[in-house]
């Protein structure tokens, strides 16, 4: 091995041969090799090194002082160079990597290696238009930025635009071309000659789409066989795996199907089942592609379908059609990009936020649902009842997820909420049946599994479907007996009592309620405990039933929550009805005593089966009233007793509506309440109200000062409460539940060092460190999760605190702990399980009372 | 040895081409004017067509062989049997077809591009 003039090698070794030739018999060399990849160095063959050093005499392309011997053993290895340059053969793909072209798939057809160029069809990107305009001496003016979108061009339109279309033969290819403007067409496409450094051949993956595109009518066979020579080139290392079945799809042993036994290097060592052939056959792994059969499970290893498994429906060439697991849509996959595989995966269901079948907004005219989830993009489809519209987006091009639960109403006026099962009665899609998933403005998405398209959604107006068990004809008290509470509380406005209130066990016709014939059963209304599940111990009233769930309102949280049915077991204590029903006549005093005693039973503390909550948000300022407010609540039973029950009906704050009370109470318009002061509240005044009033008042937060004095923590969560009525711990822990009302804050809960996100009219959130909380509430927030950002200014109202997530470091921002730091070890439900830094202490405090900390 | 030696290629540059039959290397004109020593039933010489499908630019690494039957390296490219002059390691690409038939015919076919695996 001897060195030379880097660049020359190629030189040298042929200068080599010229003097060999020109001095006959005197160089005693053998052989010059120049490898392509190795600069600066050839490597000459000769006996004896004396021989090297005579031959390199007088070159001056080769310094010959350095002269290295090459071992025998590396010998093989310097001629064993196996050609790496990737055949820039007619029909591969390559990339354009320049001009308005850049990154567009284009197929060779045409290689001229003597010029180093290659002629590439391509979609054209031609605004023909313009070129008329041009043609015509219109001046279109500065160039435009603008590139076309692909098309194919029709000569016709060209013609039609009077621009010239000249036909020609090619000289290269020899095929009669259309020529406009300089530009050669055929069939549509553009047929470009580019130099071959324009174009990258290197590890191009085409996908489908764009091979769709490229496909005219045909040569669909050529496709298959030219995507090969290109797929090859772009394999990853360590493609084979032992075990795989393999097809030798070149060379002489072309069709020859086997197993994996061993892969080294580039060397595949396969096992055939032909008896005469030796044991293993060692092949170079360009020479075998994956072989599948039908039936085979497999799962999509890379590409744009990757995660996702399914069958082998069809095996065309190397391309795969699997029926996929998740969407169970056929998908197209190359035979490379897939291993055997038994593993059942949904492929990606998410991205982001975003998950598979949820309900999304695309901006503020579309929504639609997510159909399937891509590597890249989601294909939503898009809420257009007429027409099935399928849509590829972009993570970035969803505004946001629709969670909201809304009803609509079928063609016979029957309510349709999710889960309901319908029929589609007009329409395209008329005759599917199925559960609702999504309910957007109207327009249901329902899901019907023997629907192949769309992973099964359909998209339907409302008003086309049909409950299926709903009531056909117009009930004569169908206005009045609708299904939602809602309906019936607008429908019977003189009801004084908030209807969730109403339903409780044979009150049940009170408050004019029908549950339209679905879900009622003989649960529906008993109070239950639930055995299993996130919401395990919690007690509630069954609110629906569905056929494997109950919906169940939660006695000690303003929720309902969906739980299985075999997840629920009754009460013990089925109350019985403690009061009559109620009256206007009711509002007196005096009764209200009677009704009072049974109350004691339930008063323990989250026993009471029948309590709901929101009447807790509105009693307890009364209460409060009622009694001493500056007196320590602490054992409230006592208070209760104590209380002066005459009292109750009197103030005359009662009326107002804590805000904790609305977001429920928001349907009952001037109910009851504001009414009939005093005399309302005999109704209002039951026990479980109280009952929830205990079940709060152990919880953790409950600051020592039950008056809800400013300065407790407490008092931030009851900005909104009118006539600043001081609040009791029940107050609280209620309000506490209400996002919303933590939300109207004044902000004091803020504190520095945690983990908020700004969102500021106008503008996209950040994540944020508050550094520091000004006296008017507002803060100073570091942009960025670091706190090293830009400082900005943001208004409480603007600033959303962070929630952590187990085991976070967190920071308490009320209650006796406020200030404190800690680790979150665990969350139940809306419960946060703190260790506390300083005590070491393990905590249950409300996950809204916990902030992340800025590490 | 009788002295013959192949034409040396004049030009190291791009119109290099490697004969696809014996991997005679020399440059685009070469073959147009004389064709391959090595191959002459090729009838490269004077047809152009034939030279641009019977040779390639697509070759990596070449060899200048001086005594091609005494060179290891020109034995265990299986060069030997070929006169004197530059070569290619290796090319990527084959005759077409058509000339592989009608080689058979002449009973001149040579496996010259069985990988070095199958050695």
């Amino acid at each position: 091995m001897v060195k030379c003039a880097i660049g020359h090698e190629r030189e040298a070794a042929i200068c080599l041969l010229q003097k060999f030739v020109d001095k006959g018999g005197e160089l005693l060399i053998k052989s010059a090799i120049a490898l392509d990849h190795l600069k600066g160095y050839i490597y000459l063959e000769a006996e004896k090194e004396a021989h090297v050093k005579e031959a390199c005499k007088g070159l001056r392309n080769i310094y010959s002082m350095q002269v290295r011997i090459v071992p025998i053993k590396e010998m093989t290895d310097v001629l064993s160079v196996e050609s790496k340059t990737v055949d820039l053969a007619p029909d591969s793909w390559v990339r354009m990597k320049t001009g308005i072209y850049k990154g567009d798939l284009a197929k060779v057809v045409y290689v001229d290696n003597v010029h180093q160029r290659v002629t590439v069809k391509l979609i054209p990107r031609v605004d023909l238009q313009a070129i008329s305009n041009k043609l015509e001496g219109i001046n279109v003016g500065k160039k435009k930025a603008f590139i076309p979108p692909p098309r194919l061009v029709k000569i016709e339109e060209a013609r039609d635009l009077h621009i010239r279309v000249e036909g020609k033969r090619d000289r290269d290819t020899g095929e009669y071309m259309d020529v406009i403007n300089g530009m050669h067409f055929k069939d549509g496409f553009l047929y470009k000659p580019v130099s071959t450094k324009s174009i990258s051949i290197h590890s191009i993956q085409p996908t489908f789409d764009e091979l769709e595109k490229f496909k005219t009518p045909g040569d669909e066979k050529d496709e298959d066989m030219s995507g090969l020579s290109t797929l090859f080139a772009n394999r990853k290392k360590g493609h084979f795996m032992k075990g795989d079945a393999v097809i030798v799809v070149r060379g002489d042993l072309k069709n020859l199907k086997g197993w994996v036994e061993k892969v080294e290097e580039e060397n595949v060592h396969i096992k055939t089942k032909i008896k005469d052939l030796p044991k293993t056959l060692a092949l170079n792994e360009k020479e075998l592609c994956k072989y599948f059969k039908p039936g085979d499970h497999v799962k999509v290893v890379s590409g744009v379908q990757e995660g996702a498994t399914g069958m082998v429906v069809k095996v065309e060439g190397h391309v795969l059609i699997i029926l996929s697991d998740t969407t169970k849509e056929d998908i197209r996959v190359f035979a490379d990009n897939v291993v055997e595989s038994s593993e059942v995966t949904s492929g990606i269901t998410r991205i982001g936020d975003y998950e598979l079948h949820d309900l999304v907004l695309l901006d503020n005219m579309s929504f639609g649902v997510i159909i399937r989830v891509e590597s890249e993009g989601f294909q939503v489809l898009k809420g257009i009842p007429e027409r099935p519209e399928v849509v590829l987006v972009k993570l970035r091009e969803i505004k946001s997820k629709i969670e909201r639960r809304v009803n609509a109403q079928d063609r016979n006026m029957n309510v349709v909420s999710t889960k309901d099962v319908v029929r589609v009665v007009e329409g395209p899609c008329k005759g599917k049946q199925g559960p609702v998933q999504h309910i957007h403005r109207g327009i249901l998405f329902i899901y019907d599994r023997h629907h192949l398209e769309h992973a099964g959604y359909i998209c339907v107006r409302a008003r086309s479907c049909s409950v299926v068990g709903g009531s056909t004809g117009k009930d004569k008290n169908g206005a009045n007996l609708l299904t939602t509470r809602s309906d019936g509380l607008r429908a019977s406005p003189n009801i004084l009592q908030s209807p969730r209130r109403v339903p409780r066990g044979p009150q049940m016709e009170f408050g004019g309620r029908n549950r339209g014939g679905k879900g009622q059963d003989s649960l529906v209304g008993r109070t239950i405990k639930i055995r299993l599940g996130p919401f395990k111990g919690y007690r509630g009233r069954v609110t629906e039933v569905k056929d494997q769930t109950v919906r169940v309102e939660l006695d000690s949280q303003m929720k309902i929550v969906t739980v299985k049915r075999d997840e629920i077991s009754d009460a013990a204590a089925t109350g019985t009805p403690f009061r009559e029903t109620p009256r206007y006549g009711l509002g007196s005093e005096t009764p209200m005593h009677p009704s009072r005693t049974p109350m004691h039973p339930y008063m323990t503390p989250m026993r009471d089966p029948r309590a709901t909550p929101i009447h807790d948000g509105m009693r307890t300022p009364m209460r409060d009233r009622a009694w001493n407010p500056y007196a320590p609540m602490s054992p409230p039973r006592d208070n209760w007793e104590d209380g002066n029950p005459a009292s109750w009906g009197v103030s005359p704050r009662y009326q107002p509506e804590t805000p904790a009370a609305r977001p429920y109470e928001a349907l009952t318009p001037g109910s009851g309440w504001a009414n009939t002061p005093g005399g309302s509240y005999s109704d209002a005044d039951t026990p479980r109200d109280s009952g929830s009033a205990y079940a709060n008042a152990p919880s953790p937060y409950v600051p020592s000062t039950p008056g809800g004095q400013p300065m407790t923590p407490s008092s931030s969560y009851l900005p909104g409460t009118p006539g600043g009525q001081p609040m009791t711990p029940g107050n609280v822990g209620l309000d506490v539940m209400s996002p919303a009302i933590a939300g109207d804050g004044d902000g004091n809960w803020l504190m520095p060092d945690i983990l908020v996100s700004v969102q500021r009219a106008g503008e996209e959130s950040h994540i944020g460190v508050i550094k520091d909380v000004l006296m008017d509430g507002s803060c100073r927030v570091a942009i960025g999760s670091s706190s090293h950002g830009e400082t900005v200014l943001a208004l409480p109202a603007e600033v959303d605190v962070i929630p952590p997530k187990k085991n976070d470091k967190i920071k308490i921002m009320s209650g006796s702990l406020r200030g404190s730091t800690g680790k979150l070890i665990g969350v139940d439900g809306s419960d946060g399980i703190v260790k506390v830094d300083d005590t070491l202490d393990v905590k249950i405090l409300d996950m809204v009372l916990l902030a992340k900390l800025a590490t | 040895m009788d002295g013959s030696v192949a034409q040396i290629p004049t030009s190291f540059g791009h119109e290099l081409r490697a004969c696809l039959r014996c991997r005679l290397v020399k440059a685009y004109y070469q073959f147009k004017e004389s064709g391959c020593e090595n191959c002459p039933f090729l009838e490269m010489a004077g047809d152009e067509e034939a030279v641009g499908s019977c040779t390639t630019a697509n070759f990596s690494g070449i060899i200048s062989i001086m005594d091609p039957g005494r060179s290891w390296a020109a034995r265990w490219l299986r060069l030997g049997k070929f006169i004197p002059g530059v070569y290619t390691l290796a090319v990527s690409e084959t005759l077409p077809d058509d000339y592989q038939v009608w080689e058979k015919k002449n009973k001149h076919f040579h496996t010259l591009n069985i990988h070095l695996i199958y050695d």
